[in-house]
């Protein structure tokens, strides 16, 4: 187990390392440099090539990568051009936004889902299936930018229930900032458990179809027990894996919702990073989306392996 | 030059109307305004971001003289002042007595190097080329400042109204993108990035009685809808920016209980920018048949619900010298027969490309190529991404067409540069700017920027669509906001809140 485990650990680094090599090339391979961004409009040459400057734009490429790399292994992420502050900290208080917007709505997404798609996996024969079906295909259809929009309509500006965006700050006031999350969780969770709920109930039916399941039908177990002990067990490996994707989709698909929602979290620093051409923020920031999602592919092989004997040997 | 007057008379007539049905002033309260993206930090001399300007000029900084609601040039920190009659020496006299946010005093001092520091080249300002014929400054008897120029230069002092003339503590430049320290009516408190920033009542404000609001929170909020909404909802107050044509007509029509909308002048030309160096459009018949191509009251009515005045060269009515020549006006037909004059009987085909950030500007290329296509030329439209823009099309110069709004207040100075991204090398208009910009007279300035302008349409340099106008939307009981934007600001100073 141990081994598997370190296996697993050793790919998910290199996996990181990866990506911040292709991440920093692929930046030197965009147009326009943090200068000009900063500059904006008819800023003189001049102006530019002395902030390049100052901002250490024309060291060679490759130096600029190792000390970054430097930096990291002594916990240091830089500055940000920017913002001009630490990218570390910025990061960080970004992350107090977005860690508990992506927990909260994959748990959402996870507490509608697997009871609906247990469900209609169940009543196959009856009207309860294509109803779950029909409906969760309206819900991954539906985008979730204009879900917000329509839940922000309805309860801020109709019902004056929640307010329609912007986050107080968890230290200034925490209720507010409790209130200021509900709906994108709520826009973000949706989304994700009609999703969630498809592949709950192809797994489930999968499982349903086996031959121990009819066996322990046969042997007169109660239909709660075949299902809950001997179906949903099994199934288990594929809903956590489920789970393991959702909070990456719930992660990348944050983006939009803290534009619609003006929630100050991780996906709106990227854009502002993308385009300021804010080089060190965008490589702290891609970093950690890196280590969050193969630190969550890990999680999942591990659980995997805790779940199902069979995986640790393949 | 005298109806200009006359014109203004009026507008300021209407002002004192409309303030004599407002309620008096009254001192407290706080007001939530949206601003639309975190700028590369507050410092408005080390970046052209408008965001910057919008929240921090006059609110935080000031210069020595600044821009009124009409578009005059009025003292700021500069009481008044005397220009020679050579036209080389100007002189200010400082106010006495203002003192900075850290509570160091102004002096005459701080101005010298302030301008010292703008006018070189290396010094990371972004626009030292507004301070270039300034030879020599020095601290005059008695709290004055005297600008020396090496030649006269009739733009200078509206280049000291510019937000890039604003006057920090020199010795604190470094730290201004961070923590910016101004003489202005409110005094920067906090700064959150992607949520919000917050300004507070500066209690030593040489105005006694100014500001009246004792904080100003701008919220940062991208999306126009989610602003909407937010207004709506009551979670903001006033949207200064970007406020989308179609939003302000449903205030206009009551259908937003509670928020009023205005509607003013601003300096901003949308801009169908051709490439006067690559073929066809080197050729000045396709550009005149691209001129009358475009329906330009038609975009007006389809793209912004008919609010904006249509232009045919680089000047919009909020802007002294404004003309309106219209050279090539809408003739799809004669347009048809310019193309096949020029050699393309079948029309073209062309790359253009869009800029993504900038909804109205989509929008309306979007209509334009929908109109070229009626010609028979085959504009292909794409969307770029804002710093790609900025990187190839605008510094690179490498595009065939693009579309953009040039908000910069008395910006023809452009068209004299061959360097610029629109090609447009010729001497007659270069010769005319530099005579306008030496002129002693307002008169003779004012005719040199006309015949700028009325030359560069007859070239079709570009195809000037319309100007839009400013739009606010606020709460019923804020009053006191500019109306119209002469400068990019979101000027707080004498805004108030009455029940």
């Amino acid at each position: 187990m141990l081994g598997f485990i370190a296996r697993r650990f050793l790919t998910a680094v290199v996996s990181v390392l990866l990506a911040s090599v292709v991440v920093f090339s692929s930046l030197l391979a965009v147009p326009g440099d943090p200068a000009e961004a900063i500059l904006g409009l008819n800023a003189s040459p001049q102006a530019l090539t002395a902030l390049r400057h100052q901002l250490g734009l024309d060291r060679p490429a490759a130096a600029r990568y190792l000390s970054w790399l430097g930096g990291i292994a002594h916990g240091d992420f830089g500055e940000s051009l920017n913002y001009q502050r630490p990218v570390g900290r910025l990061i960080g208080g970004r992350l107090a936004v977005s860690i508990p917007l992506t927990l909260a709505s994959a748990l959402l997404a996870c507490l509608i889902a697997l009871p609906l798609g247990v469900l209609a996996a169940l009543r196959r024969e009856t009207l309860v299936d294509p109803l779950i079906t029909a409906a969760s295909q309206l819900g991954a259809a539906v985008p979730s930018f204009w879900l917000g929009l329509m839940l922000i309509l309805f309860f801020a500006v109709r019902l004056h229930w929640l307010p329609a965006g912007g986050f107080a700050g968890w230290s200034v006031d925490p209720v507010r900032s409790l209130e200021q999350l509900a709906l994108p969780v709520l826009a973000l969770g949706l989304g994700q458990a009609a999703i969630i709920t498809r592949m709950t109930r192809a797994a489930m039916i999968e499982v349903l179809d086996q031959d121990y399941v009819r066996t322990a039908r046969a042997k007169g177990l109660a239909p709660r027990r075949v299902v809950g002990v001997h179906a949903l067990r099994n199934a288990m490996v594929t809903i956590v894996t489920i789970f393991g994707l959702s909070l990456t989709n719930v992660f990348i698909g944050s983006i939009i919702i803290e534009q619609v929602f003006a929630l100050p979290g991780m996906g709106r620093l990227v854009l502002t990073a993308i385009g300021a051409r804010d080089f060190p923020l965008l490589q702290g920031e891609i970093l950690v989306y890196a280590t969050t999602i193969v630190g969550l592919s890990f999680l999942v092989d591990v659980a995997y392996g805790l779940l199902d004997p069979r995986i640790r040997y393949t | 030059m005298k109806r200009v007057l006359l014109v203004l008379a009026a507008i300021s007539l209407v002002g004192t109307f409309a303030l004599a049905a407002d309620p008096p002033p009254r001192s407290g309260g706080t007001v939530t305004v949206a601003i639309t993206a975190d700028p590369p930090g507050w410092d408005p001399t080390a970046s052209t971001s408008q965001e910057i300007a919008r929240v921090m000029y006059h609110n935080v900084y000031e210069g020595l003289v600044r821009l009124d609601r009409q578009g005059k040039i009025v003292p700021a920190l500069a009481k008044s002042w005397t220009v020679s009659p050579d036209g080389k020496t100007l002189t200010f006299q400082l106010r006495d007595g203002v003192t900075f946010h850290d509570g160091t005093p102004f002096t005459a001092d701080d101005v010298v190097k302030t301008f010292q520091r703008a006018k070189d080249k290396n010094s990371g300002h972004t626009h030292p080329e507004y301070y270039a014929s300034i030879d020599t400054i020095e601290a005059g008897p008695g709290n004055t400042v005297v600008f020396h120029l090496s030649e006269p230069n009739s733009s200078l002092l509206f280049n000291l109204a510019r937000p890039d003339s604003i006057i920090y503590p020199p010795s604190e430049a470094a730290t201004q993108r961070s923590h910016p320290i101004g003489t202005g009516p409110f005094e920067f408190a906090s700064y959150v990035p992607g949520s919000e920033v917050v300004l507070v009542r500066n209690p030593q404000y040489y105005i006694p009685g100014e500001p009246y609001l004792d904080k100003v929170v701008f919220k940062i909020m991208p999306d126009p809808n989610t602003r909407f909404a937010a207004l709506q909802a009551g979670d903001l107050d006033m949207i200064a920016s970007s406020l989308p044509p179609e939003q302000y007509l449903q205030i206009e029509k009551g259908a937003v209980p509670g928020v009023k909308g205005t509607e003013g002048t601003a300096t901003t030309e949308i801009t169908l920018a051709l490439n006067n160096a690559r073929p066809p459009l080197n050729n000045k018949l396709v550009r005149e048949a691209i001129t009358m191509a475009i329906d330009k009251q038609a975009i007006v009515k389809g793209a912004m619900f008919g609010l904006g005045t249509v232009i045919s060269t680089h000047m919009t009515p909020a802007e002294p010298y404004y003309i309106n020549p219209d050279p090539y006006p809408y003739d799809p037909a004669k347009a048809k027969q310019l193309l096949a004059e020029a050699g393309y009987p079948n029309g073209f085909k062309i790359k253009f490309e869009l800029p993504q950030p900038y909804p109205i500007e989509r929008r309306t290329g979007e209509v334009i190529a929908q109109q070229l296509k009626q010609v028979g030329i085959d504009a292909q439209v794409s969307v770029v991404e804002w710093t790609t823009w900025l990187k190839r099309i605008f510094l690179g110069g490498d595009y065939d067409m693009t579309i953009i709004g040039h908000s910069e207040p008395r910006d023809i100075g452009i068209y004299g540069n061959p360097n610029y991204y629109f090609h447009y090398d010729n001497p007659v208009v270069q010769n005319l700017l530099r005579q306008a910009e030496a002129a002693t007279s307002p008169a003779v300035q004012t005719a040199d920027y006309q015949e700028v302008g009325r030359i560069i349409a007859e070239d079709a340099v570009n195809v000037w669509i319309f100007s839009p106008p400013y739009l606010v939307a606020a709460r019923n009981d804020i009053y006191g906001f500019w109306t119209n934007q002469p400068t990019p600001a979101i000027d707080m100073t004498r805004v108030y809140r009455a029940p």
